[in-house]
């Protein structure tokens, strides 16, 4: 080491150089033996950084890696970054590296007849398949999309369709769908404009090439369309998010569930049930929820479970505020409200952080803890239009993505900042635009407002990747290749 | 003559009387009548009926009678009823009529015998003529007594006569003198040899000139010389030559006396200066005699008894010109001598720019120093501008330009307000009409010239609904009702009004809508079957129909024929009212506004006559919570109270053609007085406080084409407002209404939205904005609408 380093400081022996400790929290990755602090160049930016640190592993396929220096990326050369902090050369740095993430590529996209609002997906790593007995084997991911047409669509990763659920007439959705969640690898929940929650069944078949949706139970009680779902399989729990300014909270199990309250039912509107010609073959059973949250005063845009207490509910809504619900006693707990509308909403456990997707463009880190000081604690910029969708990185606490109506999916790691004006602000790490744009010939145009190339929903898991869904008609799937470390 | 002046008399006093009763508000049968009246008696005095002819007999006995019918003409009674006006006005007319009778008087003169009968002494008939008076105009003119009376011959026959005719009186007329008997005359008088005609004053005898003499005095009159022989062109002698010689004459050394000092020059000066020492010559010679003569001469010298002037803001002193300089010095310091390039630069210029009027030059010892060209040309400016330039004092406004513009906040601090376009629906074919957003802000309904009403999920720009009410017609304009307890909506296209539930919404609201919809059928019955005449006139409220099965069936539930084309929908805040406008120019006033009343089914024509003044109406409102109407025509507004039925107030906007307005939802309870915006065909957006002033109390002129829909953002929670124009833009303004009654509201520009194409000289149609959110929404003529956010 110490030849190295000499080696390192004679060659540039006319810059300053600084003593790094290089530390990682990743068992695969750390250095082999406890290594000294290295004395190394200012002038380093990441890329130098990140052979260096190849060498010393001495691995033989170079991984890239991200720097931080307290809690923050390496954006610039140490040398700049010493002088924008006002750190002394004198002392030793304490640099954690991590793997960098790897620009998602575009791996296929699915095509719809229709508008795609919603996606999910299940695998080995999907929240569906940890909460199921039974795991999802490798090459046997689903991905579930719900559509604009009403219809459910279950997807192989050969962009085979294994099942759609029935059309209206045999008990489907009877407007477009918004949200759509598996519960388990053999139950899906959605819900559309038709303010019903659905549960269906999904089985597929022994050779896995089809599968069957069958309708298991309809939630009535909602009196506007629906805007988003949220799952807890281990609890049998449902939270649903509409337009009517409630947030739903549903039980899956028939016999959990109350009964069906008769004024929300389409029967008893004479009108509706004339045009609509109501389910006449199948019968499925009907159900109310266990509790409407009232509380909001607009539209709820969406609800989620805490994620690690899963008797805490929360739900944005169009009236700014965020609302934090005790599910167990069906009581507001806690109301932050901020300036614009909110219109999705993401939890960053770890961090103890609400991210909320706002119609201002940006997306609002909200810290729901009673005790915390301020409402907001970082915004994220970079989106130009409404963000209406958020999901988790899988790989690491502070990432998530999100999507938006500008037709874009961004890729942000909380710790990416920069200074602004209005105080630190989050930097995008990747942009994923549309396919379809590129397919058409114009990846560089803009389109104003997002125009036909709307991303609606988007999900990310560690197996598959990155699902987006969009006005585009297609679900679109991206994975960073170098990120997956078992190298699918 | 007379008789035309009183012709036009007697007309404009009729004339007067007619505009008199227009203006009265007199109830129409008398108008009626009165006006009717008048016609009559003027259509009388203008044929020359026969009658008047009758009238004339009388007329001429008296000559009186034109005067005193002159007077009653000129100064008629006020008192004076109609009847005997019109009495008046006839007899004028028979007056009037006897000067075109004067004229046919002349010609039957002839038939009249112009001689008397009379008894001579014999007893005979004698017939008496007469007396003939030529008077000016007549044919006899006075004879001149020398006239020829030769008559019409040649004068050839009077050659060989000394005469050539005969006065009037017999007298021979003399042949003149011709000019060869003239000169025979002057030949025959002889001028002797010399004959001046002078007279010579020493010997007092006629003066007589010799041929010589005579030569002489021609040739001093021909400015010529006098003496014989003198040749004034003789060739000169060179007495001296002109040529100057190179050598000089003298080559001689010059003497020594030029160079030593004159002794003799120093014994005289010597001399001067012992006489001065010694007192004997004054060096200065006192004033002489014509210098102590020359006081006398008066001498005014201005500054003498000049004192030390106080400070005073009148006085301005002669400005004094700077003291010279190192560059005025005949001997600069080299470094403020000009160099070649700057000199060059100097002599370019033109004098009236120089930078300064000299350059400075080194002359080395100011015996070098020549005269000053320019001496007499600066001082004699100089004193032009003492005298001349006018001196005042110039108080200067030390103000910052700055701080005299009001103090706005920036857009920034005014956040949130739309700034980009966040969705655009698109679907419609040809051009978007008019917009509205629901009142819970999720849905968004649009009409257009295709026909259809649409209904879109606001974020994402989903189409959820669409019904073709009409084939041919347009989409004149979508409102929502107001309230959550009920959806309808209110689309009017072509001469139709229909009211829809969509089907977009949970079955409760739908029943209850329906319901809402449904209640007024019961009412309708009530109402007496009209006859076939009452339904003919235009006034007759219309019935509301069922729509067809079609519509039906996508959820249209009733229909309201009014057979003009409703361009204007605005619902009364709880929902049960609506007010609509027909604004073609062909619709009859009484029913180009109509008040709906949806529980009822029942369709009402609240004003009868057209508003005066500024053409038909435009749009009307209510307003957000007193009854009050507000009808806007081209050029005003009039807001009527509802349960007082009276004006109450006439807004003038100044505007050429209102094209829609808007009220300020809150500010009669915020601040007690209204606030109207108005936008205005002539690219005006006009502000108007109602309580302060009938005029504009902002005029906003930030677009280049016409203004068609401006809009507050409703239930006030952001005080901001927008209007849409033909030019494609939208423009946002933060307009704050304080709750103080002496401050002004603050109108801030805020963001000019663009995006919609201009498509056939139209832009922005009609925009709305979101119940709750600061956003809004625009419906292009480009057939897209744009959610703004």
């Amino acid at each position: 080491m110490d030849s190295l380093s000499s080696a390192a400081a004679s060659s540039q022996a006319v810059q300053r150089q600084v003593r790094v400790q290089l530390t990682s929290k990743q068992e695969d990755i750390a250095l082999p033996e406890n290594t000294g602090p290295i004395l190394v160049p200012t002038g380093l930016r990441r890329y130098a950084l990140s052979t260096l640190v190849n060498n010393l592993l001495g691995s033989d396929k170079p991984i890239p890696f991200e720097f931080l220096i307290n809690g923050t990326f390496l954006r610039t050369s140490i040398d700049e970054y010493l002088t924008a902090n006002g750190i002394s050369a004198e002392t030793t740095l304490e640099v954690e590296y991590v793997r960098a993430l790897i620009p998602p590529l575009h791996i296929a996209s699915f095509e719809h007849d229709d508008w795609v609002s919603s996606t999910d997906i299940l695998s080995a790593t999907s929240p569906a398949a940890s909460w199921a007995s039974s795991a999802v084997s490798q090459g046997q991911e689903r991905i579930l999309s719900g559509s604009y047409d009403g219809l459910l669509r279950v997807w192989d990763m050969s962009s085979q369709i294994l099942a759609v659920s029935p059309a209206p007439a045999e008990g489907g959705h009877s407007a477009s769908i918004k949200a759509a969640k598996f519960v388990t690898p053999n139950q899906i929940a959605s819900a559309g404009l038709d303010r019903t929650v659905r549960l269906w069944k999904y089985v597929e078949n022994d050779d896995g090439f089809s599968g069957k949706i069958s309708p298991q139970l309809e939630l009535f009680g909602h009196k506007s369309g629906i805007n988003s779902l949220a799952v807890h399989a281990p609890l049998n729990r449902v939270l649903s998010a509409s337009n009517d300014h409630t947030v739903g909270f549903w039980s899956t199990k028939k016999s959990d569930a109350p009964a069906a309250p008769e004024e929300a039912l389409p029967s008893k509107a004479s009108k509706s049930s004339k045009r609509r010609k109501l389910n006449p073959s199948v019968s499925t059973p009907q159900r109310g929820p266990l509790a409407l949250f009232s509380g909001h005063t607009a539209p709820v845009s969406a609800a989620i479970f805490d994620a690690k207490d899963s008797t805490v509910g929360y739900s944005t809504s169009w009236d700014h505020t965020l609302r934090t619900w005790d599910l167990v006693t069906s009581a507001l707990v806690d109301t932050r409200t901020t300036s614009h509308s909110l219109l999705s909403l993401e939890h960053l456990p770890e961090v103890h952080l609400l991210a909320t997707g706002t119609s201002a463009r940006h997306i609002t880190l909200i810290d729901p803890r009673v005790s915390a000081a301020t409402v907001a604690a970082m915004t994220l910029r970079g989106h130009t239009n409404a963000v209406v969708t958020l999901s988790r990185d899988p790989h690491s606490t502070y990432g998530l993505i999100s999507g938006s109506h500008d037709g874009t999916c961004r890729i942000w790691d909380i710790r990416s900042t920069k200074t602004d004006k209005d105080g630190v602000v989050g930097e995008s790490v990747y942009t994923i635009s549309r396919k379809s744009l590129e397919e058409e010939g114009k990846a560089d145009s803009k389109r104003v407002g997002g125009e036909g190339v709307k991303v609606f929903g988007v999900s990310w898991d560690k197996t598959v990747g990155i699902v987006s869904a969009g006005e585009d008609k297609r679900l679109q799937i991206n994975r960073g290749e170098g990120v997956l470390p078992s190298k699918i | 003559m007379g008789a035309s002046k009183k012709r036009k008399a007697v007309t404009r006093d009729v004339e007067e009387e007619a505009g008199v009763f227009s203006g009265d508000e007199l109830n129409a049968n008398d108008l009626d009548g009165a006006l009717s009246d008048n016609a009559n008696d003027l259509s009388d005095s203008e044929d020359d009926g026969s009658d008047s002819e009758i009238d004339l007999v009388d007329e001429f006995s008296d000559e009186d009678e034109d005067d005193e019918e002159l007077d009653s003409d000129e100064v008629p009674s006020d008192d004076e009823d109609l009847v005997k006006k019109t009495k008046t006005t006839a007899t004028k007319a028979v007056v009037l009529d006897r000067t075109s009778e004067d004229q046919d008087e002349n010609s039957s003169d002839d038939e009249m015998p112009n001689f008397r009968i009379e008894k001579d002494a014999n007893g005979n008939d004698r017939y008496v003529y007469d007396e003939i008076n030529p008077d000016d105009n007549s044919d006899y003119s006075e004879v001149d007594e020398n006239a020829n009376t030769i008559g019409d011959i040649p004068l050839s026959f009077y050659d060989q006569y000394p005469h050539i005719g005969y006065s009037i009186n017999g007298k021979k007329i003399m042949r003149p003198a011709k000019g060869e008997a003239l000169d025979a005359l002057l030949d025959s008088i002889e001028i002797p040899k010399g004959w001046t005609g002078l007279t010579d004053p020493s010997t007092g005898k006629p003066l007589e000139l010799s041929q010589d003499e005579l030569e002489l005095l021609k040739k001093i009159q021909l400015n010529e010389i006098p003496q014989e022989g003198y040749n004034p062109y003789e060739p000169t002698v060179e007495w001296f030559t002109s040529k100057q010689e190179v050598m000089p004459l003298s080559a001689a050394p010059e003497p020594k006396r030029r160079f030593v000092p004159s002794k003799h020059e120093a014994k005289r000066v010597m001399k001067i200066v012992k006489a001065i020492r010694e007192g004997r010559i004054l060096p200065y010679k006192p004033p002489t005699e014509d210098q102590e003569a020359d006081q006398y001469v008066a001498k005014y010298d201005l500054w003498a008894d000049e004192a030390e002037r106080p400070d005073h803001p009148m006085h301005v002193p002669a400005p004094k010109l700077p003291p010279p300089g190192y560059e005025e010095s005949y001997h600069p310091p080299p470094e403020y001598l000009p160099d070649k390039k700057e000199r060059k630069e100097w002599e370019e210029t033109d004098p009236e720019d120089r930078e300064k009027d000299f350059l400075a030059n080194d002359f080395g010892s100011l015996r070098k120093v020549p005269g000053y060209e320019t001496f007499v040309k600066e001082k004699f400016e100089r004193c032009l501008d003492l005298y001349l330039a006018p001196r005042v004092r110039r108080s200067k406004l030390n103000i910052d330009p700055e701080s005299l513009l009001p103090k706005l906040p920036s857009p920034e601090e005014l956040k949130p307000f739309p700034t980009t376009c966040a969705t655009v629906f698109r679907g419609h074919k040809g051009r978007v009409r008019s917009l509205s957003v629901d009142p819970s802000g999720v849905w968004l309904a649009t009409g257009g010239d295709d026909g259809t009403v649409r209904v879109w999920e606001l974020l994402t720009g989903r189409q959820l609904w669409s019904v073709k009410v009409s084939d041919e017609e347009a989409v004149n304009v979508v409102r929502w009702r107001p309230g959550k307890e009920a959806v309808v909506l209110a689309a009017a296209s072509g001469d139709d009004i229909f009211l829809a539930v969509p089907p977009i919404v949970d079955p409760e609201t739908e029943k209850a809508s329906l319901e809402l919809l449904d209640a007024g059928w019961g009412y309708a019955a009530p109402n007496p079957a009209l006859s076939a005449a009452d339904a003919n006139k235009t006034t007759t409220p219309p019935q509301w129909i069922r729509p067809s099965s079609t519509l039906t069936e996508a959820g249209v539930c009733a229909v309201i024929p009014l057979k003009y084309v409703v361009k204007s929908i605005s619902w009364h805040r709880r929902g049960d009212y609506f007010v609509t406008v027909c604004p073609g120019s062909s619709t009859p006033a009484s029913v180009a506004i109509s008040i709906h009343t949806v529980s009822k089914h029942l369709t009402q024509f609240p004003f009868r006559r057209r508003i005066k003044g500024g053409g038909p109406p435009q749009t009307a409102h209510f307003h957000p919570s007193k009854p009050i109407l507000f009808v806007a025509n081209q050029r005003t507004i009039r807001a009527y109270d509802l349960s007082r039925q009276l004006l109450v107030k006439i807004l003038q906007p100044g505007a050429r053609w209102i094209s829609s307005f808007d009220i300020h939802p809150t500010s009669s309870t915020a601040s007690g007085g209204d606030n109207v915006i108005i936008g205005s065909y002539d690219r005006r957006l006009l502000w108007h406080d109602v309580d302060l002033s009938a005029r504009p109390y902002k005029t906003l002129r930030y677009h280049k084409k016409a203004i068609r829909a401006v809009k507050f953002h409703p239930g006030g929670r952001y005080p901001l407002f927008a209007d849409a124009s033909d030019d494609g833009s939208l423009q946002i303004f933060h307009g704050s209404v304080t709750g103080d009654m002496l401050s002004n509201a603050s109108i801030v520009p805020l963001k000019v939205l663009k995006g919609h194409k201009i498509t056939g000289e139209l832009g922005v149609l009609d925009l709305d904005w979101h119940p709750r959110e600061a956003w809004c929404v625009s419906a292009g003529a480009d057939g897209t609408c744009r959610l703004w956010m």
